[in-house]
């Protein structure tokens, strides 16, 4: 008995393994869950190494040149390692996430990962103020492409799975794992409605849950109650909004100009470009230490109120310069982190001079450090929605929704329209690529059934004899009829099966019966009563026209599916689209229809 | 148009099967050994944290205890920020932000602690401290009592603490009633702490109720009948009860044990000398003397309510004349009428001043005879 079952195994295995394959959606299922998990602990380990790292680099009490030399080695060591191995693993990592979709039919090599997840390590280790997000994007979308290609999966699910491990990336990265679902839509896909939404919220799902099981359910910061102290407060947010979109606009405009800069410089000096950065952040962390690293600690004593006003404004400059510098110079690591160091230190700037003329009508500076984050990165990032979410993810405080998004949405105002492009498509564009705008995927000019509708023919009584019917539709090149009782439509009734039913001499059946004969049988796999309406896009009365193998539909009103408002015929939507088939009969033509 | 019958199979993905297994076998085991890897790693980040964070924290009371608070809260905070699982580092930076003299910041920063950790002692006893300083009694009273009944990893000093704390804040706002509630559940407790007994018997005499403080020092006297506070806490109480003469054989007792000390001891023996001279109830007294004291007493009251009542209210004035006059005329038939019409008088209007001047030292003797007459 065992060995027979030994023996039938593999085949069982075999067929449970190609019916998975078969059927997308269950394996989409589980390879969500896979790549979350997968992409969950890669970003826990890719955290811990790097605070490892750090505490290697900077031990407690180290002396003042260390802040000197160790950014200014690690940038040596990585710009070495992007130049000769990793080229693509260069800053942030989203527009080289979103090339891959876009552009490459969702390639990222394993090379390419890896050198993301050492080069990040090593630059972050060091000191160079860039953000861990951004990369662990990247990792986690080369992970899902790796997978999805070693899987041996179509180019379709391979780009489907692009922004899945992006997501679960994110969530892994910042622990906001809604605010990583719509990241992933809102900025890598650019459509809020992606079909791969059910993907992503597993994904996600699962790396927090891995990184909740290693690093336990700590939040990425401790922030203190949000307070409204009163409503005239919101005045106080307005400022806020102000002055993080104009500071969002300075950041991106100076570290898009440093790295257009950079890029002029002759290509031999690649390698040894990373150092400039890496020499500046040094020089401004010798004096400024909380200058160094993606400074999350130093925003978290921040949103615990330890602020003074001088230091949050000079951090909030250095970190705008040191950034843009270390970027821009093609260190590795991203924007996210240092965007929500910058809004906070903005944010308790503007907290602190709103509590020092106001006292008793505001908040401490936290509140504002806390609400500036999210207004830098709907100002840096442009995705308001994500940084309202992700913001209510951190505090879990829906009291702060409100300031939140009357901060958010002005940045994200002021910041369209002094820098038309978004950053991530800036940078783009700097290297040559032109990736898809949300804009340009939308399609406001959609054609609506209603530019084709014609106005209803003479409806066919379910009660009328084949032989009259076959008289009434004889010069019609209709090829499906509208059946219609005294309640309304009953269905519709092809031009074919009339002829048919004629030529076998069943000239007294009703057209009722022929109908039920129709739809009994099994060539006719039509609904009830096929319709449109006439809001609905033309793509969609073509889509139910092949689902139902008829070329007329009778195009309905929504109160009631009975009461017909016209039809429309294959031909008229070809003629709607500018195509004109020269095969295809203009019913206009023809004036007795 | 031909329409499909079917919708197509998906086409069958390129990988073979074995290399698709083999790719999920190689990802369920890369899952596995990130697992273990990742978990050994915590571990080690964990236990590095919590050493340097234990390292900034004692550097931060040592700092305390230099009296250097700036540098202090800066360990601390660092402290906190490393290990903001360990609620002794953020109560003991809260603290220490108190010391500096901010006391919102301090509530700012240990509210969160508390929504965290509700049932925290140290934590809603540093918040209490807060509000105490912030002159929010109310609030302070509340999680005092969190603090008590809370949870007190350490050990039951801190949960002690918090009620002597307690204790102390409700006889500074003299609330004798809740004074004498968290007074009760206690004075049984540290039989062997002859410090604390004798805390808890002269807070009961603050409480009002210098019955039970008898009781206490008492029974400290049975175990050692040579212990100066304990007569001192006797004469304390007697002088509440009004049993004025117990009062001074109480203290020459405890002279005769003490008789170096005066801080302590002259000023009770001048009071109760005071409230001996002046009683107008003490037995075998004439009636002239009656008389003659229950004048003097009114006198007296008088003299403590216009005093108190001429800033606060002008009106007032007018009543108080009135009340002059009536002693000043001595209009009662006979001695004995006057005796009862004086007492009478120095009643109300010590009625009026209790309700309406706050407790003043300088009047301890009026106010013991006031108690003794009520009783």
């Amino acid at each position: 008995m065992a060995a027979i079952k030994i023996r039938a195994l593999p085949a069982r295995l075999v067929r449970m393994v190609e019916d998975l394959r078969r059927k997308e959606d269950r394996l989409n299922l589980l390879l969500s869950l896979v790549i979350g998990a997968l992409v969950g602990l890669v970003v826990v380990a890719f955290i811990l190494l790097t605070g490892r790292l750090t505490a290697l680099m900077y031990p407690a009490g180290a002396a003042g040149w260390r802040r000197i030399v160790v950014p200014t080695a690690g940038a040596l060591v990585t710009g070495y390692l992007l130049f000769k191995y990793f080229p693509l693993a260069r800053g942030s990592g989203i527009p080289q996430t979103r090339a891959a979709l876009f552009i490459h039919d969702g390639r990222i090599s394993l090379r390419s990962a890896v050198g993301k997840f050492v080069c990040t390590a090593i630059s972050l280790a060091s000191g160079i103020p860039l953000g861990r997000e951004g990369p662990a994007v990247y990792i986690g979308s080369g992970i899902a492409s790796v997978i999805a290609r070693r899987l041996g999966l179509s180019r379709a699910q391979i780009r489907s799975l692009i922004p899945v491990g992006g997501a679960a990336a994110l969530a892994a990265a910042f622990n906001t794992p809604i605010a990583a679902v719509l990241f992933s839509l809102e900025e890598i896909i650019g459509d809020l409605h992606a079909p791969v939404l059910g993907s992503i919220v597993l994904a996600s799902a699962a790396a927090w849950m891995v990184l909740h099981l290693i690093l336990g359910d700590s939040p990425l910061f401790h922030v203190p109650e949000f307070h409204l102290v009163s409503p005239g407060e919101l005045g106080a947010y307005v400022v806020l909004g102000i002055v993080g979109g104009l500071s969002s606009v300075a950041f991106v405009k100076i570290l898009l100009w440093l790295r257009a800069r950079f890029a002029k410089m002759p290509r031999a000096s690649l390698w040894i470009q990373p150092v400039a950065g890496g020499l500046t952040v040094g020089i401004l962390g010798f004096f400024v230490p909380q200058v160094l690293g993606v400074g999350y600690d130093q925003v978290e004593r921040v949103l615990n109120g330890d602020v003074i006003l001088k230091v949050v404004v000079t951090l909030a400059v250095l970190k705008i310069l040191a950034t843009s510098v270390a970027y821009a110079s093609g260190n590795a690591g991203g924007v996210f982190g240092p965007s929500l160091f910058i809004g906070s230190m903005v944010g308790a700037t503007v907290g602190s001079v709103a509590h020092l003329l106001f006292p008793a009508g505001t908040a401490g500076p936290g509140s504002y450090a806390l609400v500036g984050m999210g207004t830098a990165f709907a100002g840096i990032i442009r995705t308001p929605l994500t940084s309202v979410i992700m913001m209510f993810e951190v505090t879990r405080d829906y009291t702060i929704i409100v300031p939140l998004i009357i901060s958010n949405l002005i940045a994200y105002y002021i910041s369209q329209k002094l820098q038309k492009e978004p950053i991530y498509m800036a940078l783009a564009r700097q290297d040559g690529l032109h990736l898809p705008t949300r804009s340009s995927r939308t399609y406001p000019e959609v054609l609506l059934v209603s530019s084709a509708t014609r106005e209803v023919p003479e409806s066919l009584s379910p009660l009328m004899k084949i032989s009259d019917a076959a008289e009434r539709v004889k010069d019609s090149a209709l090829e499906s009829w509208p059946v219609a009782d005294d309640l309304g439509l009953v269905g519709m009734v092809r031009t074919r099966h009339i002829a048919h039913a004629l030529d076998q001499g069943r000239v007294d059946m009703t057209i009722e019966r022929l109908m039920q004969i129709a739809r009994r049988s099994e060539s006719d796999n039509s609904v009830d009563l096929p319709h449109v309406h006439n809001d609905q896009p033309l793509s969609r009365a073509l889509a139910r026209m092949r689902d139902n193998g008829h070329n007329v539909l009778p195009v309905v009103s929504r109160a009631n599916a009975r009461i017909m408002l016209g039809i429309v015929t294959l031909p008229d939507i070809l003629k709607t689209f500018g195509v004109e088939s020269v095969d295809e009969l203009d019913y206009r033509d023809h004036p007795d229809l | 148009m031909k329409t499909p019958l079917f919708q197509p199979a998906a086409p069958l993905p390129t990988a073979t099967v074995s290399d698709f297994i083999a790719t999920l076998a190689v990802i369920l085991a890369a899952i596995v050994g990130l697992i273990l890897f990742d978990t050994a790693l915590a571990k080690v980040d964990a236990v590095e944290r919590k050493t340097y964070a234990a390292r900034e924290f004692a550097a931060g009371e040592r700092s305390l205890t230099d009296g250097k608070i700036e540098e202090a809260i800066e360990h601390l905070r660092t402290a906190s920020t490393l290990d903001g699982e360990n609620t002794a580092y953020g109560v003991a930076l809260g603290q220490a932000i108190l010391a500096d003299g901010r006391p919102r910041e301090a509530e700012q920063l240990l509210l969160p602690l508390l929504e965290r950790y509700e049932r925290n002692g140290s934590a809603n006893l540093a918040l209490a401290r807060v509000m105490a300083k912030e002159g929010r009694l109310k609030e302070a009273k509340s999680y005092y009592h969190s603090s008590i009944y809370g949870v007190w990893p350490t050990g039951e000093n801190g949960r002690t603490a918090a009620r002597f704390e307690l204790i102390d804040l409700l006889a500074r706002a003299n609330a004798k009633e809740e004074l004498l509630a968290e007074l009760l559940p206690i004075q049984d407790d540290s039989t062997n702490d002859l410090a604390q007994r004798k805390r808890i018997a002269h807070l009961f005499v603050v409480a009002g109720s210098p019955a039970r403080a008898v009781v206490i020092f008492r029974e400290i006297l049975r175990r050692d009948s040579k212990d100066a506070d304990a007569f001192v806490g006797l004469a304390e109480a007697a002088l509440s009860l009004g049993d004025f003469g117990t009062a001074r054989t109480d203290l020459l007792a405890a002279q005769k044990l003490m008789p170096e000390d005066s801080t302590t001891l002259k000023p009770l023996m001048a009071l109760t000398d005071s409230v001996i001279s002046l009683d107008p109830t003490q037995n075998g007294l004439s009636l002239p003397e009656q008389v003659r004291r229950s004048r003097n007493l009114a006198q007296m009251t008088l003299t403590s309510v216009r005093k108190c009542l001429r800033m606060q209210a002008p009106q007032v004035a007018v009543a108080l004349d009135s009340a002059t006059l009536l002693l000043v005329s001595g209009a009662a038939v006979g001695q004995a009428q006057s005796v009862e019409q004086n007492l009478s008088l120095a009643e109300q209007l010590w009625g009026l001043q209790r309700s309406r001047c706050a407790p003043d030292h300088a009047n301890g003797a009026l106010a013991l005879i006031h108690g003794r007459i009520a009783q």
